[in-house]
Formats: structure tokens, C-alpha cells, sequence
């Protein structure tokens, strides 16, 4: 059995308001697993603790109870982000670095120097699409490039764990869908995601499996398949079906104790037409 | 899309203090306060320099150069530690704000390294823009003494050169360029530097970069009044309650004499500085900076993000 990328067991966190005697809890006895090569989809309303726990994961805060691991070691010890990648919500990087520069200062800190720093980086702007602006300082990048930006550094020093806070928060449909695609290629690599989104569409199209807070307890968690698919219906969407053959069916059914809910024409959605609207000016 | 390998385990082997992180730190640091431009007021401090030393003609040349030094060191001084407190002040919470901090964590470096990295950035950039001061200070005062020896050619006989004249020469350049400029220097140096020390560790706990710059020159002015307050005790233990002497004490323990560090007056004047006191000075400076920093960096850990 492989080690977990994520490992969070019996996790709390309580934080003292200054000048009052209680304690806000904003994560309670949460314990999950991500295996590696998953994607996972963390959701929850505001306020419901998935910040908190994506910080104790990276170590940035430290735990009131229970222990957190990334492959199997303590996200308290430094060594344990050798292997994560990090892009927070609304990043703003050092807007007077380039591109270029600004993965240059997030892969010396991993440890990676001379020629073989100088080609990740040029390796990771070619990735996110962002070789023409390499010479350009951060302080005119667009949001979206921006975030893009953001998941080159991430990935500077090749990490098996990503973890994603809203990565198209703010994003046009265009540049979100890239970064999307962006996420599906690195599931193919067998890169681990930890996806924290409000955009529940975006978290249906790419994560294997999600996880639900509300006011810090994990109330759902499981398979999304196994968690959305209706048990007792079934969808079949035909390709030039005449109407004849759907008669037929029509009269099948009849036969059965099973009913139709619902038949109508598949939709495309919102995003695809918007981008193939757009696409074709 | 290519360009990216398979996810492997991380060959490298994580070292517990790197040099190489703790330079891209402060390097990156020197670079984000060159790049906002904190050089400009050095403009300012050329102006002082030049408009100073224009309207200096009508003194003899003893009184010239006394003032000419004492208004350039005492401008370097109060320079430096502005660009100390103001760039010190607004480095954490500005990637605190920005979210850069996390991003910077997120990565195997260790919250001494970051700080370390911050403060070395800083004094980098504190070393690079006295340095350039200096240098100023020293073109204006050789163009003065050139001047000055013109001026004293000039009056004299054609090929005439009495003994009295080459005293005289003799004189001004003494008055010019003495050794102790050198230990006043770094006395500014080191200044600044225990000023930023303390400014970033008021900036691991502070709520903003206004409160941390109000506290900075609130506990800079205490640090040049509390020797007149020890002194007071030292020679009034009768009126003193014991309270108070304990909390002065305590005040002069926690924030140094910084009058200590302000020997223009003495260089001004050409008064030798003697080696023990540039050493006791000198060591009293590196102490608290390194006390400082270490009392900050256990804040800094501790600290929530």
C-alpha cells in the first residue's frame, strides 16, 4: 500500500479571540486521506475551514490537535514541502520581478541553481504560456497570467503535491479554462491536487474524489461519482435517434415498471459556447 | 505540454540551513527596495552636501570643514537610519498582505532563513547606500580642500612658498581627511543596522506598518534620552524610589545608549577615538542587533499566519 500524499487525522484547530475568554473552532476532529495521483475537491461556504486546513497542511499554522503528512511525513517539519507546491488565493507576487526572475527566486529557494534553474524556468513559462512575457515585470501581468505565474512557481521544483486555493478565482472563462486543462494535465503526470473552489462545476469536470466542510466538521466525503449519481436513474443521450426508434423505446418502457423523468435535447454548456463564441471572432 | 515529468519522490535532500536560500532572500530583498526606489533620497542628501558647503565661504577654512563634516555625518546618520526604520517597517507586513509570505513558506524555508534573509537585505541595502554617501562626502570635501589650497596659493608671491605658507597647507589637509572619519562611519553603519534589527522585530507583532515605524522612532528617541535619565539616577539614588530605578534600568537594558553610536561632534572636532571604545561600542552594537533578531525570529515563529 503506498504512503498517502495527504494523510489528516483527528485534525482541530481553535483560535483565541483577543480580549474574550472563548475559543473559535474552525476545524473539528477532521481526519482524510488523498492518495497520490488524485484530485481532490475541497469545498465548503466561507468560513467553513478549508483556508485553515490547506495552512496546516502546509505547515504555516500549526495544529491545536491531531497530526497532518505529506507522503508521510509531519507538515510541521520543514522538509515536508520539498515535495508541495503551493498557489494561495488572489496571489500577488513581487510585482517589480519578471517572470522569469520570479521563478528564478522560487526555485533558488528549492535548492536549484545555475543551468538547470535557467531551464525549469524556461521549461515552466513554455507550460503556463507565458514565454512572451517572461521579460515582463509581474505589475502588468493580467489576472489570469498572474495565476498562471502562480502555478509555474508551484511547480518549480517538480513537487508530487499541488495544492490549488480557488486557482481561477477572478479568472475570464478563456484563462480559466487553461488552467483547468493546466490541472488535468498534471492528474495525467500523477501529480496529487488539492483543489480548494467555490466553482463546483469546475470541481465536477477534473476531481476524482471531494470532500465537504461546514463549520469545520467534514460533513460528506467519498467518490464524487459515488457521491452525485442518482442510484435508482439512468441517463442514456442518443445520437441521431429517429423518432421512429424513440417511439419503440417509448413503448418498452411502457411495458416495465419503469418511467420516464425526463426527455429532452443535451445542452452544451455555458463555458463551451462561450469559448467557441469568442474563439470563433 | 510535454515538458513536464512524471511525478516522482523528491530526490533532493533537504538541508536544514542553506546560505544559497537565505541570499535569494536578501538578494531578492536588496532588489525589491532599489527597484521601489529608496535611492532617491540620497538626491536629497547631495543637496544638503552641496548647498551646505556653497554657503560655508564666508568662515575660515578650520570652521568650513568642522561644519562641512558635522552637517555630512549627521545627514548620513539621520539618512541612514530613515531608510533603516521606513524599508525595514513595511517589509513583513507587505508579504503578509500580499499573500507572498505563504508562498515563500509553502517551500522548504525555514522562518529563521526567511527573517535572516530580510534583515541581511536590508543592511545590504543600508551598507550599499552609505557607501555611496561616503563617497560624496568625500569628492565634497576634497573639492573644498582643493579650494582651499588654491585660495591659499593664489594670494601668495609667484614662486614664493614660505614655511608659514606649507604649515598652513600642511594644516588644511590634517583638517581634511582623518582617520577617524572611518569608525564614525561604521558607528552610523551599525546604528542603522541595530535600528533595523529592532525595527523588524517590532514588525513581527505589530498590527501595521504605521504602529511599527511610531514605535521605531518613539524607542529611538528613548535610546538617545535614557543616558540623561541613568545619569540622573546615578546621581539622585536618594530621590529615586526603588520602582523606578528598577524600571529605568529595565528601559536602559532593553534599548541602548544610542548617543553612543553619535561621535560626529568628536570627529568633527578631530578628536582621536580610542580602540577600546570603538571596540566596546562596536560589540555593544552587534550584540543587540543579534538580540534583537533572535527575539524577533521567536516571535516571528510563534506567530499565526
Amino acid at each position: 500500500m503506498s504512503t498517502p500524499a495527504i494523510s489528516i487525522q483527528n485534525l482541530t484547530k481553535e483560535y483565541s479571540v483577543p480580549f474574550r475568554r472563548e475559543r473559535v473552532t474552525a476545524v473539528k476532529d477532521l481526519s482524510l486521506t488523498v492518495e497520490p495521483g488524485q484530485v481532490y475537491g475541497l469545498l465548503g461556504p466561507n468560513g467553513s475551514g478549508k483556508s485553515t486546513t490547506m495552512k496546516i497542511v502546509l505547515g504555516l499554522v500549526p495544529p491545536t490537535s491531531g497530526k497532518t503528512e505529506i507522503f508521510g511525513r509531519d507538515s510541521v517539519e520543514v522538509d515536508s514541502r520539498e515535495d508541495v507546491g503551493f498557489l494561495p488565493e488572489n496571489p500577488y507576487f513581487y510585482k517589480y520581478l519578471t517572470g522569469e526572475e520570479t521563478l528564478h527566486f522560487y526555485g533558488k529557494l528549492c535548492g536549484l541553481k545555475g543551468a538547470k534553474l535557467r531551464d525549469r524556468a524556461r521549461e515552466l513559462l513554455r507550460l503556463v504560456g507565458l514565454e512572451e512575457a517572461a521579460d515582463r515585470r509581474l505589475g502588468g501581468y493580467s489576472k489570469g497570467m498572474l495565476q498562471r505565474i502562480g502555478l509555474a512557481q508551484a511547480m518549480v521544483q517538480e513537487p508530487r503535491l499541488l495544492v490549488l486555493d480557488e486557482p481561477t478565482a477572478g479568472v475570464d472563462p478563456a484563462g480559466s479554462r487553461e488552467i483547468r486543462d493546466l490541472i488535468l494535465d498534471f492528474k495525467k503526470r500523477g501529480i496529487t491536487v488539492l483543489l480548494c473552489s467555490h466553482l463546483l462545476g469546475q470541481v465536477q469536470e477534473i476531481c476524482d474524489r471531494i470532500g465537504i466542510l461546514h463549520r469545520g466538521v467534514l460533513i460528506r466525503e467519498g467518490r464524487l461519482d459515488d457521491l452525485i449519481s442518482i442510484e435508482n436513474q439512468t441517463e442514456i443521450i442518443l445520437e441521431n435517434a429517429s423518432p421512429e426508434l424513440l417511439g419503440e423505446i417509448q413503448a418498452l418502457i411502457a411495458k416495465t415498471p419503469a418511467r420516464v423523468l425526463d426527455q429532452r435535447k443535451p445542452h452544451t454548456t455555458l463555458e463551451r459556447y462561450f469559448l467557441d463564441v469568442t474563439g470563433s471572432q | 505540454m510535454n515538458a513536464l515529468p512524471n511525478a516522482l519522490p523528491s530526490a533532493t535532500r533537504h538541508q536544514y540551513f542553506s546560505f544559497a536560500r537565505i541570499g535569494a532572500i536578501a538578494s531578492n530583498t536588496l532588489l525589491e527596495l532599489i527597484r521601489l526606489k529608496v535611492f532617491y533620497f540620497i538626491l536629497i542628501f547631495a543637496l544638503v552636501m552641496i548647498s551646505s558647503s556653497f554657503f560655508l565661504v564666508k568662515l575660515s577654512f578650520q570652521a568650513q570643514f568642522q561644519v562641512l563634516k558635522d552637517v555630512a555625518l549627521g545627514a548620513m546618520s539621520i539618512f541612514t537610519w530613515l531608510l533603516a526604520v521606513l524599508s525595514t517597517a513595511m517589509l513583513l507586513p507587505k508579504d503578509i498582505e500580499d499573500r507572498t509570505l505563504y508562498t515563500i513558506l509553502a517551500k522548504p524555508v525555514p522562518r529563521f532563513e526567511y527573517l535572516l534573509g530580510k534583515l541581511l537585505g536590508v543592511l545590504l541595502l543600508l551598507f550599499v547606500a552609505l557607501s555611496l554617501m561616503s563617497v560624496l562626502f568625500v569628492v565634497v570635501l576634497y573639492a573644498k580642500q582643493q579650494s582651499a589650497i588654491a585660495e591659499l596659493t593664489a594670494h601668495a608671491a609667484p614662486g614664493a612658498m614660505s614655511a608659514q605658507m606649507s604649515a598652513q597647507i600642511q594644516d588644511i589637509l590634517s583638517q581634511t581627511f582623518t582617520w577617524n572619519l572611518v569608525p564614525g562611519i561604521i558607528f552610523i553603519y551599525l546604528k542603522a543596522a541595530l535600528c533595523a534589527s529592532l525595527t523588524l522585530l517590532l514588525s513581527t507583532f505589530a498590527s501595521s506598518t504605521i504602529f511599527t515605524i511610531m514605535v521605531s522612532v518613539v524607542l529611538y528617541i528613548i535610546g538617545h534620552v535614557q543616558p540623561i535619565a541613568r545619569d540622573y539616577i546615578m546621581h539622585n539614588t536618594q530621590g529615586a524610589s526603588p520602582a523606578m530605578i528598577i524600571y529605568l534600568s529595565l528601559i536602559s537594558l532593553l534599548i541602548p545608549d544610542l548617543t553612543a553610536f553619535s561621535l560626529v561632534d568628536d570627529i568633527a572636532a578631530g578628536t582621536a577615538i580610542s580602540t577600546i571604545l570603538f571596540v566596546k561600542t562596536a560589540g555593544m552594537g552587534a550584540v543587540y542587533i543579534v538580540v534583537y533578531f533572535l527575539v524577533g525570529y521567536f516571535v516571528f515563529w510563534a506567530k499565526e499566519l
